[in-house]
């Protein structure tokens, strides 16, 4: 082979590593640009009920800032002072944020579990409860994105939440099972992917 | 003879024309069947572009009260509606029990719901245009509540 040819070679490979790392970032982005779908799932086997909701996340993104009723009012709700008790949340997020992953919340007794932490990115919390006396313990799991969470308290003052900038970030997550409720007979499930069934 | 059929053809014509105009917004359908044992079974296909003119014909005290009943939701309608309408075919809602199965969803450019129940069978499927225009007509109903000074 000549060093001519070599060097043409060379460009073409060159070529095609660049084309194929366009193409990877285009299905990257085409991806993350898909519409997001949120899934409400309450199954309860006692009473042989179900009930499924699926709501796109664009929807409620629309639809939000336009409601005003109670303390509703442009995505923002608007919580009583009474409510926050002086607690400066957005510092104990600030706090949270800038640590590093860890369980900052344990309480364990004869009946329950309650853990608080911070994994991945996510705020995790996980409460197991056999207090009922039921065979089968109530676990309760949650999971929600920081970058969510910073969203939800992105406005300027400390009494307000964003819920449609919460939905918006929520949307450019990944996809997430937000909720889990499970005890003997129900169970509740609310979770964000990108397919538009909860099967 | 030739004349008479050039007219056949020339009102067949508009005929059909004017069914594809009737149905170009749509049908709404409602399907009816009681699971009683006088078993009775209502099926009305109406297209969707009569709505607006059964709109015109309802009192129009009634529909002026429900325009200022709707008027704060409406943003919040207009909005799903859209948004509704750009959203692929899904279920949006489904509740399932013993002896009742309620489904509501979006299917080829209409709202539909289904409930099966100990007494009857529902459907009812209306083109989410037609909602539209309805609402949008609702609205026009009543006159805009005057701006404070």
């Amino acid at each position: 082979m000549s060093p001519k040819t070599k060097i043409m070679l060379k460009n073409l490979q060159a070529v095609a590593a660049v084309c194929l790392l366009l193409a990877s970032i285009a299905t990257v982005a085409a991806a993350g640009s898909a519409e997001k779908y949120l899934h409400v799932k309450v199954d309860d086997q006692q009473n042989g009920e179900s009930v499924n909701v699926n709501l796109p996340l664009s929807l409620a993104e629309k639809v939000l800032p336009t409601v005003s009723k109670g303390n509703l009012h442009a995505g923002v709700v608007t919580i009583s002072d009474a409510d926050i008790d002086g607690v400066d949340i957005k510092a104990i997020l600030d706090a949270v944020r800038s640590a590093a992953d860890n369980e900052f919340v344990t309480v364990k007794d004869k009946d329950s579990d309650v853990r608080v932490a911070k994994s991945n990115g996510n705020l995790v919390i996980h409460v197991r409860d056999t207090s009922s006396g039921k065979e089968k313990a109530q676990k309760v799991d949650v999971t929600v994105p920081l970058k969510v969470v910073d969203a939800l308290f992105s406005t300027a003052k400390k009494n307000e939440l964003n819920v449609a900038a919460a939905i918006r970030a929520l949307g450019e997550a990944g996809e997430t099972i937000l909720v889990s409720v499970e005890d003997a007979s129900q169970h509740v499930r609310i979770w964000v992917d990108s397919r538009s069934t909860s099967e | 003879m030739i004349l008479l059929g050039k007219i056949a053809l020339g009102v067949a014509a508009t005929a059909v024309a004017g069914v594809g105009l009737l149905c170009s917004e749509g049908m709404i359908v409602v399907n009816v069947v009681e699971k009683q044992p006088e078993h009775h079974h209502i099926y009305v296909p109406a297209p969707a572009m009569l709505l607006p003119i059964a709109m015109h014909l309802a009192p129009k005290g009634e529909l002026a009260q429900a325009s200022q009943e709707i008027r704060p939701y409406l943003p919040a309608i207009r909005a799903a509606m859209d948004q509704l309408r750009d959203c692929e075919d899904m279920t949006l809602a489904e509740v399932r029990g013993r002896e009742e199965h309620v489904l509501v969803a979006k299917r080829g450019g209409s709202i539909v719901v289904d409930a099966d129940t100990e007494d009857a069978t529902v459907h009812v499927s209306t083109p989410i245009r037609a909602v539209s225009s309805a609402i949008e007509q609702l609205a026009a109903a009543a006159p805009p509540p005057e701006s404070a000074p």
